[in-house]
């Protein structure tokens, strides 16, 4: 939900998707592309820059949408720095410090840094809905589509679904204890079973309603100076790409 | 049963003709229905629920068929083969009760202009009719917003536009004021009243007895899958023992005329629809009896 705020309420909001796209994915090219860890880390910091002081997703915002994907990263970073050795002749396994360890880490954890705030740029200024036509207009699956599209829509009708269902149980004192909370939740599952594939069926009436016999089309969200936007961002793109290669 | 508007059958824009139709599980859906809608014409289904309204809709719009009877549209049988289900819904548009089950996309702009692309449209044309269902129901500033934030009233606006963005001349509501606050429910009746300005035949489903009586031209009394009564709302009074059958009372201000007119304050040809109307005529607006606002 914290994503779905700040990609509706940012600056950024009416920049075409084609541009914000393009840059995001410049970003990730300079993330992988960085010869050195600095350069990545470098680049990272520039997107979330962009992020930040750019289309104005406030930073505490930012922190906590990145913060569990920090703490996977961080995770994984640990463990690179670490070796499981095997002891050939007591059979024992040692877990050691790795003598290029660090190298790795850096170099590992500074690009996923890089797209990790590439990632969070799209995601944090496009709505899904700029998105998913943005993918239309480059010729995307429409099965892929039509699948994001209608999942994308559940997510909120479940979302209340559940809400209103934990509420209801709630209040009957449905997890009140541990064995209660354990049949209730059972029945919410069942519960929501049963609302999805009558959903479902609703709306395959209401597509027919709409005669509609297929594919799913919709019309196309319109960005004012698109061309514009693109150049600009393929120029900042290219800037970070240069950055990467440039830092040696 | 004999319909009180018979005689007007050539005006008829949708008709269902002695219709029965059971659902798969056995029980009844309808049972010998009969029921008129006239062209141009103001339509309120009333009946508690379980009554068949929502089976009446459905067969509206060819999304159930006839199991004995037919359903007519402008004279003709309805075809129900692919092209002619499609000239059907093309005509007769339908918003469901609940909006949640009628939107698809999670954009406003996109769940529009998805009725429209289905009749074949190109982009350009999609494009301004989506702009002008939008502008009737008011919902031109949210184009651009997403589904899941707005209010149930506005989901239920953003419905209504993505019907009539497929320019239907019927319009077919399921309980349209179900959920809403006495604010969105003047707002959405101001939207009705401009598409029935616009010529667009309506047919909506309601529990509101006061209001049907307000609001429609025809009122379409419906009981155990069957139309007991087509009436013109006028006449309503005269439907008393019917209505309490259904567990109905009289719309509120038909025994208030009642009871000013055995007392002398109004005449019999007096026959205001609403308290406010009633108000009007004690005050001395005379003219507005009878009339419609």
């Amino acid at each position: 939900m914290l994503i779905e705020q700040s990609a509706y309420a940012n600056r950024w909001r009416k920049v075409s998707p084609a541009a914000k796209g393009l840059f995001s994915l410049c970003g990730f090219v300079a993330a992988f592309a960085a010869a050195r860890p600095e350069a990545a880390l470098l680049i990272a910091a520039l997107v979330a820059l962009s992020t930040i002081a750019g289309a104005g997703v406030s930073p505490g915002h930012y922190l906590r949408v990145a913060l569990p994907a920090l703490a996977f990263l961080a995770l994984g970073c640990i463990s690179l720095a670490f070796s499981l050795d095997l002891n050939a002749a007591t059979g024992a396994i040692a877990l050691q410090f790795a003598p290029d360890g660090l190298d790795k880490l850096a170099a590992v954890g500074a690009r996923s840094l890089g797209a990790l705030a590439a990632l969070l740029f799209l995601a944090l200024t496009t709505p899904l809905i700029d998105l998913v036509a943005l993918l239309r207009r480059l010729k995307a699956p429409e099965a892929l589509l039509e699948i994001m599209v209608l999942c994308y829509r559940m997510l909120f009708v479940f979302s209340d679904a559940v809400h209103d269902t934990l509420t209801a149980q709630s209040a009957r004192l449905g997890y009140a204890t541990p064995r209660l909370a354990m049949r209730s939740l059972g029945g919410l599952a069942a519960n929501l079973t049963l609302q999805v594939w009558e959903r479902a069926h609703a709306l395959h009436v209401a597509a027919q309603a709409r005669n509609n016999d297929g594919p799913l089309r919709f019309l196309e969200p319109r960005f004012e100076q698109t061309t514009r936007a693109v150049g600009i961002a393929a120029m900042a793109g290219s800037g970070l790409i240069a950055l990467a290669f440039g830092l040696r | 049963m004999t319909l009180a508007i018979a005689n007007r059958w050539t005006e008829a824009l949708l008709a269902l003709e002695q219709v029965g139709f059971s659902y798969p599980d056995g029980s009844i859906g309808l049972a010998d229905c009969s029921l008129s809608i006239l062209r141009g014409s103001r339509n309120a289904l009333i009946g508690a629920n379980g009554s068949g309204k929502t089976t009446v809709f459905q067969h509206t719009n060819g999304l159930l068929r006839p199991q004995a009877g037919e359903v007519r549209y402008a004279g003709q049988a309805i075809d129900y083969s692919r092209g002619g289900l499609r000239r059907l819904r093309s005509k007769v548009g339908m918003v469901f009760q609940n909006p949640d089950r009628q939107l698809f996309s999670a954009s406003v702009l996109e769940d529009v202009s998805f009725g429209p692309f289905n009749l074949g449209l190109d982009s350009t044309t999609v494009r301004d009719r989506v702009a002008a269902a939008l502008q009737a129901v008011g919902m031109s500033a949210f184009a651009d917003k997403a589904v899941h934030h707005l209010s149930f009233g506005q989901k239920k606006r953003v419905c209504i536009a993505g019907v009539l963005a497929m320019e239907p001349e019927l319009l077919v509501l399921d309980e349209p004021m179900a959920g809403l606050d006495y604010r969105m429910q003047e707002e959405l009746l101001a939207v009705l009243d401009g598409l029935h300005a616009r010529g667009i035949t309506l047919l909506l489903a309601t529990h509101d007895i006061d209001f049907a009586y307000r609001w429609a031209d025809q009122i379409h009394l419906m009981r155990a899958g069957s139309c007991t009564a087509s009436l013109d709302a006028v006449h309503l009074a005269e439907y008393a023992g019917e209505l309490s059958a259904q567990g109905l009372p009289l719309p509120a201000v038909i025994p208030l005329q009642h009871g000013l007119t055995a007392r002398g304050l109004l005449s019999r040809e007096q026959r205001p629809r609403s308290c406010a109307e009633l108000l009007a005529v004690l005050e001395g607006g005379q003219s507005a009896a009878g009339a419609r606002p």
